[in-house]
């Protein structure tokens, strides 16, 4: 996962985004930037405002605050000339399900220059719809639906492609194949693809950085190892025989706990940085064989914990 | 994106709804019902010959005519009678009969009270919501086409479903009745141009003309009915977004304008409603208006403006609004 090159092109900027509904702030000062050839996560639980940003993003909703720029330009002076940059999904795959996929696909080339409808076979190829495209969309499984939205979304050859939670519904195999069509689409073709999501695992497995949104604002922006640094650098897993007494030991310097008995076991811990040396010269004097220390990486929930100060999600 | 591929899109979602194809069946069992329910009561009334009953009344009104005492406004009535009887006899046609044609011409009246307007409805009540209910307004407007630009195709697309509705009606009432009293007649005289004075018919203004200019017109004017009313239908399809919403108002709008001159026709601001000014043919063959001062020109102004302000209203709400369904 090579994380984007930090001064590749900005390709879409949200800037102080906000939007009310009635009194209350949906999204509150909303700010990042995507870059090109970049998988930008934005994760955040139900409720947190992650749609009705993307709702910003595309023109669909006015933000109250603030501003939206798709390669410079500003999406609400230049609808028509930023949103030729722009493929998108919001919330879910919604297409004409009277219709064919290739209907669909041809309708919405017609909304785009003369080329479109040449690149609709190499797009089905792509989202491995070639042989169901000319079946209508109604028999289509979400699975399929979720790939036609993504082909329409690759027709005008977008710069950003936005796709709001593409994972929902999909079985595990449905996910992966998202997600390595979306890996794909931004390491080969230099896309950048921002994908919002209530799934962590999701989050960590596809995404270069990651903005945390909750309750309408954002917590924390950032690439996706850093945020785990944050949370992760006092996290350590000790494997050490007996197992129990270890635990006992660094206990004293953190936490620590295990699941083995009096053989050789590991012992998830938390030890602060400074503290390690004392610690592992303690475990030798009580006795204890060490066999291996290593950081232990922070999944993103214990980051969003962390950031979200212990919320669920 | 040039503006006539939007236009076939919005075909392409027309013609590929089963709306389309329900409309279709409706005008042709409707019509067939209508021409078969008429020709089985006529033929109960057999009389005799309607040569000879032709010639006797042409007798009759020639000597009122050498007579000299009728008014001068009755004798325009008079000659035109003749003539027509005379064109009938020429042609062999039965004057009193019913035509294919004068079938057809007499479906634009009947159709223009309830049926076309409705079908207009049918057609615009969901070209909008249908679009929010299957959330594919979320493609329709993040694709880099003005949202005035999107609706104006629609309309057009509308405006087409629309007047083919109207010719595909006047096709088929004419087949139909082709089929129950013969295809001639296109030619007949019939009296137009009427126009009220007072309380009374305008003489001076009536015109002969043949009936297919007749028809035409007739149609024209049911069309130009049907179009105002699917633009109002289309205001309501973008301020309710929802199809059945959309539906159920315009139905309550267009039974309460069919009500409403029987019930309360000393009512006079209920000419300015849209409802009443629908059946624009009826007031154009003449017929008393339903409510005093209700012409044929102000109908026709009341309708235009009524579609011009729905028009306006709904491209000014459709660019605006956030689309959060
Ligand atoms: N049309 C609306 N009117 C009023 N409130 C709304 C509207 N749309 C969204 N909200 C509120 O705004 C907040 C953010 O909603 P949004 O749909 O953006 O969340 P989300 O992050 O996409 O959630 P999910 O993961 O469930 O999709 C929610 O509290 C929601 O109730
Ligand atoms: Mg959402």
């Amino acid at each position: 996962m090579a994380a984007a090159l930090p001064d590749a092109e900005i390709v879409l900027s949200a800037e102080h985004l906000t939007k009310r509904f009635g009194r209350r702030e949906a999204v509150s000062d909303v700010s990042f930037d995507v870059r090109a050839g970049e998988v930008f996560g934005f994760l955040g639980p139900n409720g947190a405002g992650k749609t009705t940003t993307i709702r910003m993003l595309v023109g669909l909703a006015r933000p109250d605050r603030g501003a939206v720029r798709i390669r410079g330009l500003d999406l609400a002076r230049d609808f028509r000339r930023a949103m030729v940059h722009v493929g998108c999904i919001v919330e879910a795959p919604d297409l004409y399900r009277y219709l064919t996929g290739r209907e669909n696909l041809v309708h919405f080339s017609r909304m785009l220059d003369d080329g479109a409808t040449g690149r609709i076979p190499e797009l089905a190829r792509l989202v491995a719809l070639s042989e169901r495209l000319d079946d209508r969309v109604s028999t289509y499984s979400l699975g399929m639906r979720q790939r036609l939205g993504i082909a329409q979304a690759l027709l005008g050859n977008p710069d950003i492609l936005i796709l709001d939670e593409p994972a929902n519904g999909l079985d595990p195999a449905g996910i992966r194949e998202i997600r390595e069509l979306v890996r794909h689409l931004a390491e080969d073709r230099g896309i950048a693809v921002f994908v919002s999501s209530h799934l962590l695992s999701e989050v960590e497995q596809t995404c270069d950085r990651v903005a945390i949104i909750h309750r309408g604002r954002t917590l924390a922006t950032g690439p996706v190892r850093e945020l785990v640094d944050r949370v992760a650098s006092d996290r350590i897993r000790v494997v050490a025989r007996p197992a129990r007494a270890a635990a006992g030991i660094l206990a004293g310097f953190g936490e620590a706990e295990t699941s083995a008995g009096e053989d050789e076991g590991s012992i998830d811990a938390r030890v602060p940085r400074e503290r390690l040396p004392d610690a592992l010269r303690a475990l030798a004097a009580g006795g204890v064989d060490v066999f291996a220390v290593e950081r232990r990486l922070a999944s993103l929930e214990e980051v969003f914990l962390d950031v979200t100060g212990g919320e669920t999600v | 994106m040039r503006f006539s591929g939007l236009v076939e899109n919005e075909i392409l979602k027309f013609t590929r709804q089963r709306r389309f194809r329900v409309v279709v069946l409706i005008l042709v069992a409707l019509i067939g019902l209508i021409v078969f329910a008429q020709s089985r009561s006529r033929e109960r009334f057999a009389k005799k010959d309607w040569h000879v009953e032709t010639q006797e009344r042409m007798a009759r009104i020639q000597n009122w005519l050498r007579d000299g005492r009728m008014p001068a406004s009755s004798q325009r009535w008079a000659r035109f009678e003749l003539d027509r009887l005379r064109y009938h006899l020429d042609r062999d046609i039965d004057p009193e009969a019913v035509s294919g044609p004068l079938f057809a011409r007499g479906f634009a009246n009947a159709a223009s009270y309830l049926l076309l307007p409705l079908l207009a409805i049918v057609f615009a009540s969901d070209v909008v919501s249908a679009e929010f209910a299957q959330g594919t307004i979320k493609l329709l407007l993040t694709r880099p086409v003005g949202r005035a630009r999107v609706l104006a195709s629609k309309a057009a697309a509308l405006a087409l479903a629309i007047t083919l509705t109207v010719v595909f009606g006047g096709l088929v009432a004419y087949v139909f009745g082709g089929i129950a009293y013969g295809y001639g007649g296109w030619g007949a005289p019939v009296l137009a141009g009427f126009r009220v004075a007072g309380e009374r018919l305008d003489p001076a203004a009536v015109r002969v003309i043949p009936l297919w200019q007749d028809a035409i017109l007739a149609y024209g004017l049911a069309w130009f009915a049907s179009l105002c009313v699917g633009a109002i239908a289309l205001l309501t399809s973008v301020l309710l977004r929802s199809t059945a919403a959309a539906m159920g108002t315009m139905l309550a709008a267009l039974i309460a304008g069919t009500i409403l001159p029987r019930l309360a026709s000393s009512w006079e601001s209920q000419r300015f409603l849209f409802v009443t000014a629908l059946p624009l043919p009826d007031y154009y063959s003449g017929s008393p208006p339903p409510i005093p001062g209700l012409t044929l020109g102000l109908g026709a102004a009341v309708l235009a403006a009524w579609a011009l302000a729905a028009l306006v209203a709904a491209f000014a709400v459709f660019v605006r609004r956030d689309v959060l369904a």
